[in-house]
């Protein structure tokens, strides 16, 4: 697995991210990770949830199967947490932007948190 | 009009400013909208036709978009010809190749590499043809009240004329709505939302091509080549398309599996629309959907003014705005809520089935004393905390309504259990078929003391044959000959139901107590000019 020669960090997490690569991205989860959306349509109280490799693996594959760009910007790094922004676009111009916050154990992503918002 | 509890998430959605934009399909421009961030994508392939902007003013419209919307990135577009979309040559109409492929344009505009495609009724087809074309770009298929052979399943040739005829001549009155969504007819709110509807969707020159050309509609052919996973949803007793048609499908997809469900209503965001999306989410996301949890047990009741035809309309206009005054002021002081009006339909809820009754039958007198005449129907049930009850239970208390007669109090069941001790007082009304329950539901009417006993019933004139209808000197006649209710239905050949009606009718109209009376009243006035 590309788990043990790949350190997640900031510059990993980019390079994956902006080069739409999804295997890249699922690799760098434990297999009981967490992910987290909180978005205006899964609120702070209800925000939907991706648990486990497999599934974060699809939730990957779908997001990089979409012709759009992705650029992120500034990544903040401090012992077990990582912290990125991401702004995307779409083809005909709708563009999303996101904040995640990330919770590593053992150099892989445990827990992650993201909220979003796009134009509609 | 509105009532005055909407929530503020149902007002943000009517007025939410959904972009539009367009994608070009070879020369011709396609409109579509793209709602939520779900991390996959989701294509909504409508139906005969549609209206992009006019989706977000239907409430069953907006609630079904917000549900696929929350998890998906839902993409929604106009067929050529329809909606928003440009309008093609009627003489000239694309084959069914050209509007698949519009979805594909649609993506490519969207930066959809991959989606879930939704297709409804006619839309499947097109969303089928899609997935054997395309497989590397469908993610999984999900088709509800779907059909590979228009003629076969949807109706014969014959009453294809039939209905072609009527959307020409009446094209733009909501006419077509019995054909699609017959439980929606009485609905005088959707229905005048489903003429708008037509004519924002289609001419009806448009609507007539549009309609023959479904009805070239085969694709029986490529269903063994469809690979996608395969969710098939289909109302049992759908009036649109039959039920087979998705037996046929999941029989022939290799990796189908079919779901029917109870309702006769066609359209995808009409009846149990939750249920629909519960079952596609669940497909999708591999999750089962998360229930909205604020939800509360209340007793529902619906106020109809009944028979609006025989007042002028400036009277009928005075007298029902001052029934709607009565309405708010009794519902308060009977400790509901007016939650919902649509039309001459009046919806309010209580904490506790004996409240909504003794509120009815304050409003049954109100509306005598007023002029009108009230039908209303009482049910409780779980329904949303907020805004109007727009869920199973709201639809089942105003079919109850619907079906209620003059003055009546209809109830189910349930309402007289848990009002027992109350001191209110019931009467057996059969058991009667509800759209989209499972069983036929236990119906009792609401009799105050003040219905068998009144206190002030205004004096009736001297009772005169002549003031029955020709029916109800039949049913005098029929009673005078000792027959039962169950006798002269069958006699008559009406329900059981309209006989008690009749019966109740006749006894207030000669102001007497009993059959017994009506039996003697008739007796006298049996003669050579009698009854």
């Amino acid at each position: 697995m590309l788990t043990k020669t790949q350190k997640v960090d900031g510059a990993a997490i980019k390079k994956a991210i902006e080069g739409r690569d999804g295997k890249m991205l699922s690799s760098f989860y434990a297999d009981d990770a967490l992910v987290r959306v909180i978005d205006r349509n899964n609120p702070p109280s209800k925000p939907r949830e991706i648990r486990g490799r497999a599934a974060i693996t699809t939730f990957w594959d779908d997001i990089c199967s979409r012709a759009m760009t992705h650029k992120v910007d500034a990544t903040i790094a401090d012992g077990d947490s990582l912290a990125f922004t991401q702004a995307c676009a779409y083809p005909d111009g709708t563009k999303v932007f996101a904040a995640a916050m990330l919770e590593l154990k053992n150099g892989q992503i445990a827990r992650q948190t993201v909220v979003q918002a796009w134009d509609e | 009009m509105v009532g005055d509890q909407k929530s503020s998430g149902q007002a943000d959605n009517l007025v939410r400013p959904i972009e539009t934009r367009y994608a070009l399909s070879g020369d011709v421009r396609i409109a579509y909208q793209v709602v939520g961030q779900g991390s996959f994508d989701l294509v909504f392939v409508p139906g005969f036709i549609s209206n992009l902007d006019l989706h977000w003013e239907d409430e069953g419209y907006t609630r079904l978009l917000r549900r696929l919307s929350a998890f998906s990135r839902l993409i929604l577009f106009d067929k050529r010809g329809t909606g928003l979309s440009d309008r093609v040559d009627v003489h000239h109409l694309p084959s069914l190749d050209t509007r698949m492929d519009d979805v594909r344009a649609v993506m490519d505009a969207a930066g959809s590499g991959r989606a879930a495609l939704l297709g409804a009724s006619e839309g499947a087809p097109m969303a089928m043809l899609f997935a054997a074309t395309y497989p590397e770009r469908t993610r999984a298929l999900a088709l509800y009240g779907g059909y590979a052979h228009f003629h076969k399943w949807v109706m014969p040739p014959d009453r294809l004329e039939a209905f072609i005829a009527t959307a020409e001549t009446a094209w733009g009155t909501g006419a077509t709505l019995a054909n699609f969504a017959p439980g929606r007819v009485d609905d005088t709110h959707f229905s005048t939302w489903w003429a708008r509807f037509e004519r924002l969707s289609a001419s009806p020159t448009a609507a007539a091509a549009l309609a023959r050309m479904n009805a070239d509609i085969d694709v029986r052919g490529v269903l063994a080549a469809i690979s996608a996973p395969t969710l098939l949803i289909h109302r049992r007793n759908d009036v649109r398309v039959d039920p087979d048609a998705s037996r046929f499908l999941a029989r022939k997809i290799p990796n189908a599996r079919l779901v029917e469900t109870p309702g006769r209503d066609h359209p995808i965001w009409t009846g149990d629309v939750d249920r629909v999306a519960d079952l596609i989410e669940e497909f999708l996301t591999g999750e089962r959907a998360v229930g909205e949890a604020e939800r509360v047990l209340a007793a529902l009741l619906v106020t109809r003014i009944y028979d609006t035809a025989r007042l002028g309309d400036r009277m009928w206009s005075e007298r029902s705005e001052h029934f709607h005054e009565t309405w708010r002021t009794l519902v308060g002081r009977h400790g509901g809520r007016c939650t919902d009006v649509h039309g001459e339909m009046m919806i309010s809820r209580f904490d506790g089935p004996g409240r909504a009754l003794r509120c009815a039958a304050a409003l049954r007198d109100a509306a005598q004393q007023i002029g009108v005449a009230s039908a209303q129907g009482a049910h409780v049930g779980e329904i949303e905390l907020r805004g109007p009850p727009a869920g199973l239970t709201g639809r089942v208390t105003i079919q109850l309504a619907a079906r209620a007669g003059r003055g009546e109090i209809l109830a189910s069941r349930l309402v007289a259990d848990l009002a027992v001790g109350s001191g209110l007082h019931f009467a057996d009304a059969g058991r009667v078929s509800i759209d989209e329950l499972e069983e036929p539901m236990a119906l009792v009417l609401a009799m105050s003391e003040q219905h068998l006993e009144p206190a002030c019933r205004p004096k009736a004139k001297a009772a005169e044959p002549a003031c029955l209808t020709a029916r109800e000197s039949e049913v005098v006649s029929l009673i005078a000959d000792g027959k039962s209710n169950a006798a002269i239905a069958a006699e008559l050949r009406l329900s059981g139901h309209t006989v008690k009606r009749h019966v109740a009718n006749i006894l207030l109209k000669l102001d007497l107590p009993s059959r017994a009376a009506a039996a003697a009243f008739s007796a006298r006035q049996t003669g050579p000019d009698g009854p």
